[in-house]
């Protein structure tokens, strides 16, 4: 059986190589990432029985924990790293036709960097080294938006990175706190010494490392950056900074409060900050006319989604959040990365020049609207299990203020279907103007497309294959005391 | 005074964290935005490294034998610092190349003259 | 208006900080963790400055990340400084033949001096970082004083990508023979104080030291090059 540090240090030793063998053939350099976060998905599905079962605690350097760095390769880890390395591949397979001009061997080595981070940030047992692949994850973001060098995307890069670095030194600022409250950086360790604190040493970190984490999980109202960034990026960035980047954010968040600092009362809280987050980005989302930052509001939606099903902190909730984020994962990615075939053939970002591309572009207007009935919730996709899979869970609180809070969740689906529908109605409704003849996507951009949209079908009608894996990580959330047995012991 | 004499080093930290976040919440020009990042980097390092030192304590380098082990400073806040210093001069040099294309297209560095995405 | 606001929250953020600081005091022990370093850094690891032995043996994913972070700045800067249009070579006008000489004789010098920091990193304070920072430094002394060298960028790149490399496979030998730990320290350890002592850990600071400086100066090269 494999080591869990391959599945960080293969990509990272790739990405490193990759100037190399750029001298030797330049054509080469674009199969790499393909080639990479294939072994990743393998890698991944091969430790995901075993991983379920009991979490694997990998020891870098050979000392044993807390006196070195851990990695722990649990049920949500390997679960993460196999939806990361799944984007990864689609996205890369993707990018060898889509991205033809600027640097792009850097464009190469920076995508590469990006998803070694995110799957760093998520099996990682130690928070200092939480920090330093966040900022592996966050500063090659910096530069994958600005990548297209037009006005747009300078602006929103540096909008990004001031706003991403305060949060960067927030979250430094909070470790350091911890490190003098409580003498160590492992996370079992922390938690296991938390339990016994005071209140005082437990939320001023918390709070500092929330907000930190907060900003790059684009929780309301931290993510002034998200709509810009991820509508200058291009679109296979935007795919993978919407389905990985603020959903490695989110897990980082959940990880501190849940498995560090223990459930505490200030879950009320994101409940309603979720629900909140939930109605500005669908509304704000309502009132786009640019196709792109449409999506990019309708993240900021999504993500509200889930921080309301996480902080509802029970085992149902739970399961639904994480496969809510598997569902924004494939539909998100799935849509941006047809919006970005469609805006490059129509040439304008603007719903209304979308018209009349359902004929010229069959298969790719199929992707998107596959992708927007999974996002919107409609059975028989993935998006539906997800939803009502969070929407069980908090009825069964049987609260007058949960109902409410349903409610609140069902509206937010329906102005996401009324935007939605929106465009699909451009695309197949109304007359373009221009030639008829089919000048649809090429195959490098079909493959991913396709992947994704078999995969939305499959895992909408057959949700029960990724129940065991769905309850196993919930249970690796909400049992504190068997995370610290499995490392410490 | 004892207060201020312990706790100087907290409060020169906090203080350069605060006069750092306050350039970059205020001021206009993507230059002082910049050297604000650093200012407030600089503070966080400082913070970090204050919380590990152990009162007459020297450098923990076992450079000559007889060296006791229990008046020595601790290590591990010093190896977070060497880590954080670095990942702050990578964000400089970013944010700097991006000031420049920035200049480039725009002319100006004002950030409320760089507005050009609306709602 | 902004500045008010501004003002208040800072205050409001410090307030919080400093209750929490109240229960960190300032030169007392805290941790378990540091000690272990001190007393137990010699053996296991063969380097006698412990410092070393913490960023190198112990922490080393976090030093693997941290190398990894400034090459992504690096190649990041680049991307986003990437022109087509050819760079055209503008008249520079020479500096005076004292600034000249002195930059040639002194950038040897310097840059054995960052040599002599990453080689004895476990011996004495220092290490690749540092060393690294040096040599940079050395670069950016004759792009200020000798005006119109410049370095090559094949090089610098081969030489980014290999000591990058050199740091990744020695972590993975250590997963492969040893210990099967990932950055295992599979070399004898030595004699304390010696320069050959502490098995992998100066071979990662001489491939870090090389990477660093050679990154750092790329940098610098490439922002050099922009101003015109």
């Amino acid at each position: 059986m494999v080591s869990p540090v391959l599945l960080i240090t293969v990509p990272l030793g790739l990405a490193f190589a990759l100037p190399l063998l750029g001298l030797l053939s330049r054509r080469m350099v674009k199969y790499i990432p393909v080639a990479a976060f294939l072994f990743n998905l393998i890698v991944a599905l091969s430790l995901l029985p075993e991983a379920v079962k009991h979490p694997l605690v990998v020891s870098i350097g050979g000392f044993s924990p807390p006196f070195c760095i851990n990695l722990v390769a649990g049920p949500v880890g390997v679960l993460f790293s196999a939806l990361i390395a799944l984007a990864g591949f689609a996205v890369a397979t993707y990018s060898l036709r889509y991205i033809e001009s600027g640097a792009q061997e850097k464009y190469h080595m920076l995508y590469l960097f990006l998803l070694t981070g995110a799957t760093g940030v998520v099996l990682t047992g130690d928070i200092f080294n939480l920090f330093v692949f966040f900022e592996i994850l966050c500063i090659s973001s910096y530069a994958l938006v600005a990548y297209l060098g037009d006005r747009a995307s300078i602006e929103s890069a540096v909008k990004y990175l001031i706003q991403g670095s305060i949060g960067s030194s927030f979250l430094l600022i909070g470790i350091g706190l911890l490190y003098g409250l409580f003498g160590t950086l492992n996370m079992a360790d922390l938690a296991r010494q938390i339990a016994s604190a005071s209140p005082i040493s437990i939320y001023v970190p918390m709070a500092l490392m929330v907000t930190g984490l907060g900003i790059e999980a684009a929780i309301f109202p931290l993510n002034a950056w998200l709509p810009d960034a991820h509508s200058s990026a291009p679109s296979s960035i935007s795919a993978i900074l919407s389905g990985i980047a603020i959903e490695v954010g989110l897990y980082a968040v959940v990880r501190v409060i849940f498995t560090i600092f223990g459930l505490s009362s200030m879950l009320m809280f994101f409940v309603f900050l979720g629900v909140l987050t939930l109605l500005i980005g669908e509304l704000c989302a309502f009132s786009q006319a640019n196709v792109k930052r449409m999506l990019a509001y309708s993240s900021i939606g999504q993500i509200g989604l889930v921080v309301f099903a996480m902080a509802m902190a029970t085992s149902l909730a739970i399961s639904g959040g994480l496969f809510q984020l598997v569902s924004h994962t494939l539909g998100k990615g799935l849509l941006f990365l047809a919006a970005g075939y469609l805006v490059y053939r129509s040439g304008s970002m603007e719903i209304s020049s979308l018209e009349g591309l359902g004929m010229r572009m069959p298969l790719t207007s199929l992707a998107f609207t596959i992708g927007a009935f999974s996002i919107i919730g409609l059975p028989p996709f993935i998006g539906f299990s997800s939803k009502f899979l969070i929407v069980r869970a908090a009825l069964a609180q049987h609260t007058v203020l949960f109902t409410v809070l349903v409610g609140l969740v069902l509206l937010g689906t329906v102005i996401e279907g009324a935007y939605f529908f929106r465009v699909v109605q451009a695309l197949y409704f109304k007359k373009g103007n221009g030639e008829q003849k089919r000048n649809d996507a090429p195959v490098s951009g079909l493959i991913p497309m396709f992947l994704l949209m078999v995969l939305i079908v499959v895992m909408g009608v057959y949700p029960a294959l990724m129940t065991d894996v769905l309850h196993s990580a919930a249970s690796e959330f909400l049992d504190r005391i068997a995370y610290i047995r499995g490392v410490i012991g | 005074m004892t207060f201020l004499q312990d706790y100087a080093y907290y409060i020169g930290a906090f203080g350069l964290v605060f006069i750092g976040l306050f350039t970059m919440l205020v001021k206009r020009n993507l230059i002082k935005v910049i050297i604000g990042l650093s200012i407030l980097e600089t503070g966080v390092n400082l913070f970090l490294i204050s919380v590990g030192y152990i009162s007459k304590g020297t450098a923990p380098i076992f450079s000559k034998t007889g060296l006791k082990a229990e008046r020595m400073v601790d290590p591990v806040p010093q190896a977070l610092v060497l880590t954080a210093i670095v990942i702050g001069v990578a964000v400089l040099a970013l944010a700097l190349s991006l000031a420049v294309r920035l200049y480039h297209h725009y002319g100006v560095l004002d950030l409320r003259k760089i507005k050009e995405q609306r709602w | 208006m902004r500045s008010i606001i501004s003002f208040v929250l800072l205050l409001i953020i410090t307030w919080g900080i400093s209750l929490s600081l109240d229960r960190i005091p300032f030169g007392e022990s805290k941790t378990h963790v540091g000690d272990y370093y001190i007393e137990k850094g010699r053996e296991e690891t063969g380097a006698s400055n412990v410092v070393t032995s913490v960023v190198v043996n112990y922490r080393g994913f976090d030093t693997l990340g941290e190398v990894t972070v400034l090459f992504v700045a690096a190649i990041g800067l680049s991307a986003v400084l990437y022109t087509r249009r050819k760079k055209q070579k503008g008249e520079v006008e020479p500096a005076s033949l004292v600034l000249t000489t002195g930059c040639r004789f002194l950038f040897p010098l310097i840059l054995l001096f960052g040599a002599y920091i990453f080689i004895h990193g476990h011996l004495t304070p220092g290490g690749g970082f540092q060393g690294g920072a040096i040599i940079a430094s050395a670069f950016l002394l004759v792009y200020m004083g000798c005006r119109g060298r410049r370095i090559s960028e094949t090089g610098s790149k081969t030489v980014e990508s290999l000591s990058g490399l050199i740091f990744l496979v020695v972590g993975l030998i250590g997963l492969a023979v040893g210990g099967r730990y990932f950055l295992f320290n599979f070399l004898p350890k030595g004699e304390l104080n010696s320069l050959f002592s502490a098995g992998i850990i100066p071979i990662i600071y001489i491939a870090i030291g090389c990477k660093v400086g050679s990154e750092l100066g790329g940098i610098i090269d490439r922002l050099v090059e922009e101003s015109g």
